[in-house]
This record gives structure tokens, sequence and C-alpha cells, in this order.
């Protein structure tokens, strides 16, 4: 039997209604903006009852002076199956406001989206509601900005200079700035 | 007798130099590299140290991953911030005299990368002796900087203790 996301989504609908804030399709790929609120019971219901069990990747976008509102959550699902037609993928969304940049974790349902929220969480400065260890992944753990924002100034190399020099300082380097 | 008597040494078996020159010459012709490779460079890096391109004919194939038994650090990828203070440390735990080529365009200028977490230049905070630009550079290059560091230290040297 061939699944496909028809069947996912009219589950979604039937299991968990008005969760579903809109649909879009593009090439084949499906889209589902879901509630804020609601995207780790949407979530629990995809891997328990309809399979998606790997998480391959959470992202996240700034649409600043694009669109409101600005951020939206990203996460792409797998479903392996025996089939070629059983193998689908399923993007799901998530917007978030400036003032509310919140959203449960999904470490719960997934153990594989602790190290993507915290990359999201480096990058962006969204707050994962539940993960048990959100610290920044990539950046010096007292680097005070988020790179990928929009109004982050992808040249500005000070504050990595800061810790740089800090962390020099904590191991007692002798570090000369060159002249 | 033995060694002074022998006939390649002039026969008179006399060598008249300075303990300096000796050292360096010692130095010169077994070079330890430290590899710090942190991106493709060191895949090139790699290659000069084997087989086909064969940095031994040079006197300078034994990598060391230990800082402590090397004198020469070949920094051979991306630098950033934060990697920096790792590479700075690495550095200072190399024991005098020591030298530092830095390879491909990265560690020479930041190469493409314009961005808020890479090091524009590892000059920035080691001293570099030879720079090999390249992206990456090709394994004759890195054997030139590996002889230009055998000149530099024939000629300039490093003091004896």
């Amino acid at each position: 039997m061939s699944f496909d996301t028809k069947t996912a989504v009219g589950s979604i609908n039937q299991n968990l209604p008005g969760c579903i804030v809109e649909q879009e399709e593009f090439r084949g790929e499906t889209t589902l903006v879901i509630k804020r609120e609601r995207i780790e019971d949407v979530a629990t219901h995809l891997k328990e009852n309809l399979d998606f069990k790997f998480i391959v990747d959470v992202t996240a976008v700034d649409y600043l002076g694009i669109k409101s509102p600005r951020y939206e959550v990203v996460y792409l699902l797998h479903r392996f199956g025996a089939d070629y037609d059983d193998n689908v993928r399923l993007r799901l969304k998530v917007r978030l406001t400036e003032n509310e940049l919140r959203v449960s974790s999904l470490t719960g349902v997934w153990k594989g989206a602790d190290w993507l929220e915290r990359e999201v969480h480096d990058m962006f400065g969204i707050e994962f509601e539940g993960h048990p260890d959100l610290r920044r992944i990539l950046m010096p753990e007292d680097y005070d900005h988020y790179p990928l924002r929009k109004d982050f100034d992808v040249r500005n190399r000070e504050p990595s200079k800061k810790s740089f020099e800090r962390a020099l300082r904590e191991v007692g380097a002798d570090y000369k700035p060159a002249s | 007798m033995g060694v002074n008597a022998h006939p390649q040494l002039g026969g008179d078996g006399f060598i008249l130099s300075k303990i300096s020159d000796i050292a360096n010459w010692g130095r010169k012709n077994s070079l330890w590299p430290m590899p710090f490779g942190t991106a493709c460079c060191a895949i090139e890096m790699m290659s000069s140290f084997a087989s086909r391109f064969d940095m031994s004919r040079f006197g300078a194939e034994v990598a060391r991953f230990s800082p402590r038994q090397a004198d020469l650090m070949i920094v051979s990828g991306t630098i950033t911030y934060k990697m920096a203070s790792v590479c700075r440390k690495i550095y200072e735990q190399m024991p005098e005299p020591k030298w530092v080529i830095a390879m491909g365009s990265c560690t020479c200028g930041g190469g493409p990368f314009d961005s808020y977490a890479v090091v524009q230049g590892i000059d920035e905070f080691l001293p570099v002796d030879v720079y090999v630009g390249g992206c990456p550079p090709r394994p004759e290059s890195v054997i030139d900087a590996v002889m230009k560091i055998q000149k530099k230290i024939e000629n300039v040297g490093a003091p004896l203790v």
C-alpha cells in the first residue's frame, strides 16, 4: 500500500483538528504551517501513528523586512518505507514573532532534534522550551550575538575576537596582537 | 688517527666551523612538522608527505601529532576565531626553536570567507615564516615552502639555547 502526504494531512486534520494553519504544495513537496502551541502534538502523531521516524533537519528563516511574523522554524521529516513510494518527506513550519521567540522542543519526540535545535538557538536566538541542554553549539559560549539574523552584520568580527582573546587569557597564553 | 686521518676530510683531519652553524645544519635537515590541518588543505599536505611527492627527500617526513616533538607548524585550512585560540595554545606548546608555514589562501588572508567567524590571516596571532598561496596549494608548493624554511634556518638560524 503506498503512502502519500494526503493521507498524513487527512490523519492530522481528523485527530488534531485546527492544528494546520496553512498547506502549501510546490513541485511535489508538501509544507504544513502548524500552530505554534500544537507542534509537539503534531510531531508526536506523525511519529507514532504515521511512521515519520526520522527528523532530517531543523532550521529557521529570518524574514526581516519581507514578511511578518519575522521568524519561521522549519522541520524536515522523513518516513522510511520498503517501496520507493513509501518513502515520503514532509516539511513543517512554525511562525514566531519577535516578541515570542519560543517554541516547544521536539527532543522528547525525536532524540535527534537535540543538536539541530541547539544550532537554531545558536544562530537565531530562538528558545526551545523543554530542551535538555540548550547551549550554543557552534559559536563560543560567551558570544552575545545571533549571526544568522538579518540585522547582524556578517562581516562584524569584533565579537568573535573578544571571545578569542578571552579564551587565550583563560589558559594564560602569551598573546600579543599583530602591530 | 681515526676520523682525523680520513683522506676525505682533506688528510689533515680538520673541520672548522661554528657550533651554531652545525646546530642549524642539523635543524634544517631534520625538521619535524606538526600538521595543524582543519580543512581541504590538509588533504594536500598529506599528499605532500606521501609517496608520490615524498617530503622525506628533504628530511621532513615524520609528522608529529604532539606539538612537544615538533619544530615546524604547518597550518593548513580555514581558521575560525574559536579554533584560533586552540592553534595558539598548540603553538605555545612547541619547544623552541620553531617555525610556522601558513598553507593556503585561508590561512594567508581568510580566503573566500570574509565572515564573522573566520580569522583574516593567521598572522593576526602567529608569527608566520612562509606563506603559501593557493586553494589548495600544489604539493610542490608545500615542498618549496619547507625548502624556504630550510634556507631561512641556514641563513638566519636560531639561538643555540
